[in-house]
């Protein structure tokens, strides 16, 4: 995962203005980086990530510009150089380490011109800092005209446009430096290339794309939830659900011997549902096995083109519900080098439906029997969505499809993400798939039947079998968890989510807005708790538990508060610090806009009938706050 | 090789176990580690067995065994009190040779005999079972050494890249919360035998108490296989196990000093001169053959975490110098907020946190009006009071009066008739307020990525498999001019398809459209 830069991967490019810009790297094209010069694709496919490299200049006949490696030494030259000098001439009595700072170090060559003075401007810091436009002696034109041809990588622009600056002794060392570094993030033509793993992409939707899309969700409100949901790889399957015994359509297993199911709610266009697969192990492709073994001898780019479509082979084998081992699948090639890189930005918040989109290749492929269920039945996530369709469109930076799942049948995936509406959760029966019956043809009618109608057939077959499924193994409950980031009122989530969780299973919900939160929580506050104890409604009188648990609320009690315990709200904000020596502080400025807030707690099983809770007498001392524990069990916090 | 049998802490199944840690849930802040025993007979003089003692009452753990997680455990009726006499009874009877125990000597003996006593429900209490998970347990966690909360290692966790599969370094394994979350973290499987590698937890701690602590924990939570924990001076010693390298692709350094480890962590051995310029020794082992414990075809996240803004300096100052990239420090800012009902008002019911002043001007004013009626009408009777202008008055603002304080007295009567029907758990402005106590400052978290070497070799065989010069298109940004011509080509190309010639006709088309 992440060692070297497939060929078809997305990435991100980080640029020395401090922008990403998130491409998939496409072999022999040329990749633009805008004003700071382009390179061929291919000098950085199949190698290392976090390389920071410089355009050299073409060398004809070349018609491209070659890439160097930066080495860390020259990247850090200046603030090493900095820390040294000014450790040396401050200190009066050289702290322990102190004297070995005139060491001399690898310095970048380019900055001769500089350097040496640094030593002399020094002595300067007192003088008043002065406007560096205005001091600047080359003209916009002169400067453009730099730009066209400049030559390595900028270095040399820069050190143009500091020798020609009037003021530069004038200024002081931090003043030089500001400067310099100025002139170096708008000229040098340097970028690094970065994996586009759940926090870069996190990342770059919050700084440089839409950060409303995602619903303002930082990282640190990512990690939370993740943590708190106790979102982990959930073991492998128990029963091997692609078993080739298995006849007709499976049943639903026992919840209670399935661990590690979670359960989603996501309008964060699928970056939570991302985040989550991430923790469990199934986001990323699984590798082929020679590149996992020898990733510097990468294949040819004419061995890893895509191979000719495997052409649908029509068998028999289907109607007769005679099971051929699942091996037998033709493979799909899963990257496609003809999708196009970041088209299409607009319509990522729109789900397509799959009848728009073209039938996938791998749709035709033969499986072994239709009403063999294709999910796996630990380590899932099930996502419940609004929509008719699920918009989980930033999962297509990962290379699954979610309206052409079969589209990529090796991406863990498709066998890992269940997804149903409200309406299919709530009253399956009015969703047409699952109230019909499976389509059923017998043998010599599926004969008589044209290609294409066949495929039809089948087609629906596997649906009415997949939907079965996902809503059947979704209303059985028992889930481990409940992850929420979500624009609806998390009241009315948690009144149908929170009867379908496993006793014990932790309860995550992200909001932008903390109102929501608070809401929620007060239906589990500790005077509506002691008052549900002592009074339940009455219209629950002679109710069983199980009733309680999917009773809808009422005014006094929106939500069973028995249901949920420890419920409570947090918020997290990292701040990000400069550290450069002699100038450490937090940054002047970051993103602002939604605060974020997360609400905890654990589903949990009442006791049948009245529990009482008078709390322990210990002294004549506490009598008084006798009356105050009564009822509520839970402590007087 | 063993079968493992998983941790509470990755699945804790559906029911409560024996000998499996679970978590007693008193309150919020209140959360106890508890190790369920099926046991028969006295244990600790308790006549039920094993027994959780709390202000809730007590617990037979037998009562809190095959629960379904999640379970509400109502309180059992303990004899607890005659137990501590009988001890103390006993302790005397044993100095003084006393033969007449006043308590009963027989149940006694019943009880350490006969199965475990039948529990009677007591009416102190109840409490709820949990699974552990690290959250609880860093919740519950006794204080070692400074704990790295759930805000920290969560965010860091998810900066390290700490995946299924991955192997992490930890250094200074403190209380352990770190570990039992990074354990989480880094699990697909418990090792097999089929030699496939998988998730691990490469933990290393230099006190030997706290060494030995760790031991038995990750025993007794079932996470051996994940975690492997070393007693290690690292700053001298390194981060090699028995000579082989833990190959971890990520590493958490919670030291006093994280500068002195890092030359550790380097891919090839420091060179002199780069441990000299960051002030450091030189590294034992000067001879033997260099042995990173990196892995080497991934970049490796590292995140250290330090109190004091000298250790960060010094930190990152020694990673400039061999050669981290991306170095960011942070610091993480966490607040549990409190929710609550603000109930202000003079009709508020009287009982705790309700606040019995005005809500409201309409509120204040009413009840001055009121306080100067009552003060008009005591005054009424007294003489000198009697003037034909304040008669007047009296009577304007009597008006008035009847009017306003009408009212008042009204909503005030309608707000007692309320009170039946809104209930007071409903009353007043639903806010919410940071806690009381906060930690403003845990520590610093600097991150660093340590990319891997790529030789002069691999590029040239890497530019063999991808030449360059043949490149069809540009992606990226483009300039404006470009971007036309995309689009150009792409409407062109739309129209082909759409138009009734074939291949041939083609060349037309483009004339054409170049013509127009």
């Amino acid at each position: 995962m992440h060692s070297l830069v497939e060929p078809n991967a997305w990435i991100a490019l980080k640029l020395p203005s401090g922008n990403t810009r998130i491409l998939q790297i496409i072999p022999n094209t040329t990749v633009s980086l805008g004003k700071y010069g382009s390179f061929p694709s291919n000098l950085i496919i199949h190698r290392p990530y976090h390389l920071t490299y410089e355009l050299q200049d073409k060398k004809p006949p070349e018609t491209f510009n070659r890439l160097r490696i930066v080495p860390a030494a020259e990247l850090y030259s200046d603030i090493l150089s900095s820390s040294d000098s000014s450790n040396s001439p401050d200190e009066a009595t050289p702290a322990p380490d102190g004297d070995d700072a005139d060491i001399p170090l690898p310095t970048g060559v380019e900055y001769t011109l500089v350097d040496p003075e640094s030593g002399a401007v020094v002595a300067t810091t007192d003088r008043a800092e002065l406007n560096a436009e205005a001091r600047q002696t080359l003209t916009m034109e002169e400067i453009e005209e730099l730009k066209k041809d400049a030559t390595d990588a900028g270095k040399d622009l820069i050190a143009k446009l500091m020798l020609s600056h009037t003021a530069i002794d004038q200024k002081t060392e931090y003043s030089l430096a500001k400067y310099k570094l100025l002139k170096t993030r708008k000229y040098i033509r340097r970028f690094s290339v970065l994996p586009l793993d759940v926090a870069q992409l996190d990342y770059w939707l919050l700084e440089d794309k839409d950060p409303a899309k995602i619903l303002d969700m930082r990282e640190e409100m990512v990690a939370l939830l993740g943590c708190w949901a106790n979102v982990h790889f959930g073991g492998e399957d128990h029963c091997d659900s692609e078993s080739p015994n298995e006849e007709g359509i499976e049943s639903v297993p026992n919840p209670k011997q399935t661990p590690g199911r979670w359960l989603v709610v996501d309008d964060t266009g699928g970056l939570l549902v991302a985040a989550m697969a991430e923790r469990m192990g199934i986001l990323y492709p699984v590798k082929s096995k020679h590149l996992l073994e020898g990733p510097q001898r990468p294949r040819s780019p004419k061995a890893r083109r895509r191979e000719p479509p495997v052409q649908p082979i029509m068998t028999t084998t289907t109607d007769s519900h005679v099971p051929t081992h699942p091996a037998h699948q033709p493979i799909v090639a899963e990257d496609n080098p003809d999708v196009e890189p970041e088209s299409q930005e607009n319509d990522l918040s729109k789900p397509r439906s799959p009848q728009a989109s073209r039938k996938p290749l791998g749709e035709a492929k033969q499986r072994s029997n239709d009403l063999q269920i294709p999910y796996a039945h630990a380590n899932t996530l099930t996502v419940i969505h609004p929509n008719s369709q699920p918009n989980l469109s930033f999962l297509r930076y990962y290379d699954f499809d979610i309206t052409n799942p079969t589209h990529t049948p090796t991406h863990p995936l498709t066998r890992h993400l269940m997804t149903l509406s409200w309406l299919q959760l709530l009253e399956p029966q009015l969703d047409s798939t699952y109230s019909s019956e499976a389509p059923n043809a017998t043998p010599e009618e599926l004969r008589s039947w044209k290609a294409n109608r066949r495929g039809t057939y089948h087609r629906k077959r596997r649906r009415w079998a997949r939907t079965h499924h996902v809503i059947d193994s979704a209303r059985g409950g028992g889930f481990s968890g409940l992850v929420v980031s979500s624009t609806m009122d998390p009241i009315s989530v948690m009144r149908h989510c929170v009867p379908l969780l496993a006793g014990g299973a932790p309860i995550a919900i992200y909001s932008q807005a903390i109102e929501p939160l608070t809401a929620l929580a007060d239906c589990y506050s500790i005077a509506r708790r002691g008052a549900w104890v002592a009074s339940p409604p009455g219209e629950l009188a002679g109710c069983s538990l199980e009733e309680q648990e999917h009773w809808a609320g009422n005014d006094e009690f929106p939500l069973n508060p028995a249901l949920v315990l420890g419920a409570s709200i947090q918020t997290s904000r990292v701040r990000r610090w400069q550290v450069l020596p002699g100038r450490t502080h937090p940054l002047m400025t970051s993103k602002g806009g939604a605060e974020g807030y997360v609400f905890t707690g654990w589903r949990v099983k009442p006791a049948e009938g009245k529990v009482e809770a008078r709390g322990k007498k210990r002294s004549k001392k506490r009598k008084v706050e006798e009356g105050q524990t009564q009822g509520q069990g839970e402590g007087g916090k | 090789m063993e079968t493992y049998k998983v941790s509470p802490f990755l699945d804790p199944g559906s029911l409560t176990t024996p000998d499996t840690l679970s978590i007693v849930h008193l309150s919020r802040d209140n959360i106890q580690p508890v190790y369920l025993q099926d046991t028969t007979g006295a244990v600790n003089g308790y006549a039920e067995g094993a027994v959780i003692n709390t202000r809730f009452g007590s617990f037979p753990h037998s009562t809190l065994i095959n629960k379904p997680w999640g379970s509400q455990i109502r309180a059992s009726i303990v004899d607890t009190g005659s137990r501590g006499r009988k001890r103390k009874l006993e302790a005397i009877a044993a100095d003084i040779a006393a033969e007449d125990t006043p308590d009963d000597g027989t149940g006694e003996d019943a009880s350490s005999a006969g199965p475990t006593k039948d529990v009677k429900t007591a009416a102190s209490g109840f409490i709820h079972i949990l699974p552990p998970t690290p959250e609880v347990w860093t919740t519950s966690l006794p204080h070692r050494t400074q704990v790295v909360y759930t805000p920290d290692y969560s965010y860091i966790l998810h900066r390290i890249r700490a995946r299924p599969g991955m192997h992490i370094i930890e250094a200074g394994a403190g209380s352990g919360s770190f570990t039992h979350a990074s354990a989480r973290a880094v699990y697909n499987g418990y090792p097999t035998n089929g030699g496939e590698k998988k998730g691990k937890v490469w933990s290393f701690e230099f006190n030997e108490d706290r060494y030995k602590k760790m031991q038995e924990e990750i025993k007794s939570h079932l996470l051996e296989g994940l975690v492997q924990i070393t007693h290690r001076d690292v700053y001298n010693d390194g981060f090699l196990v028995d000579g082989e390298s833990p190959e971890a692709d990520c590493v958490f350094l919670d030291l006093p000093a994280p500068w002195r480890a890092l030359p550790h962590l380097s891919r090839r051995r420091p060179t002199p001169s780069q441990l000299a310029s960051a002030g450091l020794e030189p590294l034992n082992g000067e001879e033997s053959e260099w042995k990173s414990p990196l892995r080497s075809d991934r970049s490796v996240y590292i995140c250290t975490f330090s109190p004091c803004i000298e250790q960060v300096t010094k930190t990152i100052d020694t990673m400039r110098r061999l050669g981290w990239m991306e170095i960011e420090m942070v610091e993480v800012a966490h607040r549990r907020i409190n929710v609550m009902r603000e109930r202000i008002g003079y009709n508020m019911p009287t009982e705790r946190g309700a606040n019995q002043s005005a809500g409201n001007v309409e509120e204040a004013v009413a009840r001055l009006k009121e306080v100067e009626r009552r003060f008009k009408e005591f005054n009424k009777g007294r003489p000198g009071a009697t003037d034909a202008n304040m008669d007047e008055d009296e009577e304007m603002l009597d008006e008035g009066d009847l009017v306003n304080g009408n009212a008042s007295r009204v909503r005030e009567a309608e707000g007692l008739e309320d009170t039946p029907s809104t209930k007071p758990w409903m009353v007043g402005r639903l806010i919410h307020r940071t806690e009381a106590e906060i930690k403003t400052h845990t520590s610093y978290l600097v991150f660093a990525i340590l990319p891997q070497e790529w030789s002069e070799e691999q590029e040239a065989a890497a530019y063999e498999t991808w030449p360059c010069g043949k490149e069809s298109k540009v992606i990226g940004s483009l300039n404006k001019e470009a971007r036309k011509q995309e689009k150009r080509e792409m409407l062109e190309g739309k129209k082909r398809k759409k138009g009734p010639g074939g291949n041939k006709a083609d060349g037309n088309h483009d004339s054409d459209q170049k013509n127009i």
